[in-house]
């Protein structure tokens, strides 16, 4: 627990989180969402939980960015806001 | 006040990113968004949990050290981070990875018959067929 | 329905930080959470299961049934989407 660093990967997260949101390329905001997952997971890792950290960068930054580009692949993608 | 700034910031930070979710699940009119919103909200509320497991000041992760020697001796349990939260938020990832997969079936079934993936077209496409909606 | 949904979400969020100023310090190592049950796990899980990482014994043999559980959730997820995205036959 070394608070700046901490304070540094949280800001990073909420970059992250606002650009998921707001960028209208789906595609690219599902990227984005798999960069807010990694650092996610750093922050885990950085907060002790090590098996939590590394099931996070399997699962929900792996699967779940797979899963988002099959979805995103298979119907449209612009969106209107 | 600033101490308490100092001590609960971090809970604040998880709010903040809570609120931008649950904005993203209602205000956004695409049916991925609110997917992305969705994770963003869950992945707030894992970061939470996975806050209260923490111990300030030189504490390891919940691996116990020289297994051989800790033998029905005496661990310090000061040294060692919460182990719980830990067990219960690697279940709720994988859960999470469950709705998510459920959740864009259903989005791709809705493509399919609707060809769009807007919320007030479909609700329009359906008003235009006489359909609840 | 934005200013709506924004001004439910600022509700929401005044709502949790006023429940946030009675959570214990960030990083207390006396807090109600790490000092109930996880003392006993850190103490007697080698001991009980003979696996330095309490995490995963935690997760396999203390509360195997919750990880039961869970392989059920994926399980129905893994046939939900199955059913979803099937092909439909023409009649």
């Amino acid at each position: 627990m070394i608070p700046t660093f901490n304070f540094i990967l949280i800001l990073f997260l909420f970059v992250c989180a606002i650009a998921a949101i707001t960028i209208r390329d789906l595609l690219s905001a599902v990227l984005v969402l798999g960069a807010y997952s990694f650092f996610m997971c750093l922050l885990w890792a950085q907060m002790t939980a090590v098996d939590v950290a590394f099931t996070e960068a399997s699962v929900s930054a792996g699967i779940g960015t797979v899963l988002f580009i099959g979805a995103v692949s298979r119907t449209e993608r612009r969106s209107k806001d | 006040m600033f101490e308490s700034l100092l001590h609960h910031y971090n809970y604040w930070m998880f709010i903040g990113l809570m609120m931008i979710g649950f904005y993203a699940m209602m205000a956004k009119k695409n049916l991925i968004k609110k997917i992305i919103g969705m994770n963003i909200f869950q992945s707030a509320i894992i970061l939470f949990f996975i806050s209260t497991s923490v111990k300030g000041g030189g504490v390891t992760v919940p691996i116990l050290e020289h297994p051989e020697g800790a033998q029905g001796g005496f661990v310090d349990v000061m040294k060692y981070a919460n182990p719980l939260p830990h067990v219960l938020m690697l279940t709720a990832i994988v859960v999470m990875v469950a709705t998510l997969g459920v959740a864009l079936a259903v989005v791709m079934m809705i493509y399919k018959r609707y060809h769009t993936l807007e919320e007030d077209e479909i609700a329009l496409i359906r008003r235009k067929q006489g359909l609840k909606c | 329905m934005k200013t709506l949904s924004l001004i439910s979400t600022i509700i929401a969020g005044a709502f949790l930080i006023y429940g946030s100023m009675d959570m214990p310090h960030w990083g207390d190592p006396y807090s109600p959470a790490s000092t109930h049950v996880s003392p006993y796990y850190l103490r007697n899980s080698l001991k009980d299961t003979a696996t330095p990482n309490v995490v995963t014994s935690v997760l396999a043999d203390y509360r195997g049934y919750d990880t039961l559980g869970e392989t059920t959730v994926i399980f129905t997820a893994g046939m939900g989407c199955l059913l979803l995205l099937k092909k439909r036959r023409k009649k």
